[in-house]
């Protein structure tokens, strides 16, 4: 298949979808928002209203945090089911099994474009002007997008062998959810060993603090830190690329089969 | 033999294919689909598989396609040539309306965007769905979806034809015409691989027919000659009692 006609593809499985989406629902588009606003929502109440969070700052907090984080949760706990989702596809047509997860992720970019820009609008209105540091904001952006795409075809590739991974994936989820520092923040850990360590071990932390300093403080990630992760996620992606093309036919039959 | 003349579009040698499934609790079936299944396709001709539901008519198809792998032996096919498999139904997304599911079709079939946008309008027509075209395929009837999925295959245009049972869901008067639209490419050029539990479809389209049992070949030749052949086997009269290839799949090292 050439490049160019699996990169349209992927473009236009990615906006059917987002159509049929659509469709589906009454509110159909506003969904886009409404679900990651309700989940700031919960969040909010919960650790703001009930838990007495004691940050003036706490929804921007929050919402840098968190928008950030469904969208790698999502995208990739549906990119992790995607492959055995279309077996109906797969078992007739022999076409490469990463344009699945790959249609699956960019749906989420497009959803994710509009979330920004109601992110950037909350910041606006709280008065957080933009600043030359928002710059930064493109390879962070491009950073998260190559770790969800790594992640996603790690995901689809493990819940094909074996569906149970399903499972894990979403219990992984909720885990990073606790563990990534969005309704906490790293930096106030009080122990700066450990907010070291929470941050050069989980890349998602990492993520999400560099969101914050960028937008919430006018600071610059650190740029090599943000390398590296880029570095990491792009050669796992290009590696389960390479291995998904040569074991396209046998994802098939795992697919079809258990 | 008749077909020397002609050149091989497609070979399966020595094809097997095995593979695990689950079944209730830790334990694992193994279910041997092929055993040992050697075939040749030739160039122009319309080669018939006929056999019992499950005996594996379907698998050799997708191997044929490429969808499979065999797990032993080899299937090759002429360099440059592509195969495509014509199946019912189930390669559609449900929330995808019918327009949107032609599409997709045939640009995974490797057709460009524009080529595929350009098939569109026949498709619409030859299918007859009308303002169903644009409405969720998950609302469609059987032989609505029957109908998307044979247009949508007899559309694009590909060397070899794989074609899984699409002959026979549909009403009558559709079925008619997709026979007759089938029959106009198979008076061309087209080689074709036609799967059907059907006997008259089949006498009626295939040179060849192939007789498929237990993953294996049981007999392969002329088509009235297989025909007959197997209908004395499943038609009862003559039949050796409990010679019966009724079982679907072998299954291997399995606990009872």
């Amino acid at each position: 298949m050439h490049i160019a006609h699996y990169f349209l593809l992927i473009d236009t499985m990615a906006r059917m979808s987002l159509r049929a989406d659509s469709s589906k629902y009454f509110l159909g588009y506003i969904w886009w928002i409404l679900e990651p606003l309700l989940y700031v929502a919960v969040f909010y109440v919960v650790f703001s209203v009930i838990l007495d969070a004691r940050r003036e700052d706490f929804l921007v907090f929050l919402m840098c945090g968190k928008l950030a984080f469904i969208w790698f949760s999502k995208s990739v706990n549906q990119g992790a089911n995607s492959i055995v989702a279309s077996r109906g596809l797969i078992g007739k047509i022999n076409v490469p099994k990463t344009l699945f997860p790959l249609a699956v992720v960019h749906e989420g970019l497009y959803k994710q474009a509009a979330v920004f820009l109601l992110l950037f609008i909350v910041l606006y209105v709280y008065g957080y002007q933009p600043s030359a540091s928002w710059a930064w904001l493109l390879p962070v952006m491009a950073v998260n997008y190559l770790m969800i795409v790594a992640c996603a075809l790690v995901g689809a590739c493990m819940v094909c062998l074996v569906r149970d991974f399903s499972m894990v994936i979403s219990l992984g989820m909720m885990f990073l959810l606790f563990t990534s520092g969005i309704f906490w923040d790293v930096r106030a850990l009080g122990d700066p060993a450990m907010t070291e360590l929470v941050l050069n071990v989980n890349p998602l932390a990492f993520m999400l603090d560099a969101y914050r300093q960028i937008l919430m403080y006018h600071t610059a990630p650190d740029g090599l830190h943000l390398l590296l992760v880029a570095l990491g996620c792009g050669v796992l992606a290009l590696c389960m690329v390479a291995l998904m093309r040569r074991g396209s036919q046998f994802l098939a039959l795992r697919a079809l089969s258990s | 033999m008749s077909h020397s003349g002609r050149q091989v579009m497609l070979e399966l040698q020595e094809v097997s294919l095995v593979y695990r499934s689950k079944r209730s609790g830790f334990e694992h079936g193994q279910h041997k689909v092929l055993d040992a299944v050697s075939l040749r396709v030739y160039e122009g001709e319309t080669l018939g598989i006929i056999g019992r539901n499950g005996v594996g008519k379907t698998t050799m198809l997708q191997l044929m396609a490429g969808i499979f792998a065999p797990t032993r032996g080899r299937v090759r096919q002429r360099p440059g040539k592509s195969a495509s498999l014509l199946t019912l139904g189930l390669g559609f997304r449900g929330e995808l309306s019918g327009r949107d599911n032609a599409l997709l079709a045939a640009m995974l079939q490797g057709s460009s965007k524009s080529q595929a946008l350009s098939y569109l309008f026949e498709i619409k027509n030859f299918s007859e769905l009308g303002d169903s075209f644009e409405e969720p395929v998950k609302t469609y009837s059987a032989g609505m979806r029957a109908r998307l999925g044979f247009t949508t295959a007899l559309m694009t245009h590909v060397d070899i034809l794989l074609i899984d049972e699409v002959l026979s869901v549909g009403d009558a008067q559709f079925r008619a015409k997709a026979e007759a639209a089938m029959k106009e490419r198979i008076r061309g050029e087209q080689t074709v691989v036609f799967v059907s539990h059907m006997a008259a479809q089949v006498r009626d389209l295939c040179d060849r027919v192939i007789w498929i049992a237990d993953g294996r070949i049981r007999a392969e030749g002329e088509a009235g000659e297989v025909l007959g052949e197997y209908h004395r086997f499943v038609g009862g009269g003559d039949a050796k009692p409990g010679a019966t290839d009724a079982i679907p799949t072998r299954r291997l090292g399995q606990k009872q």
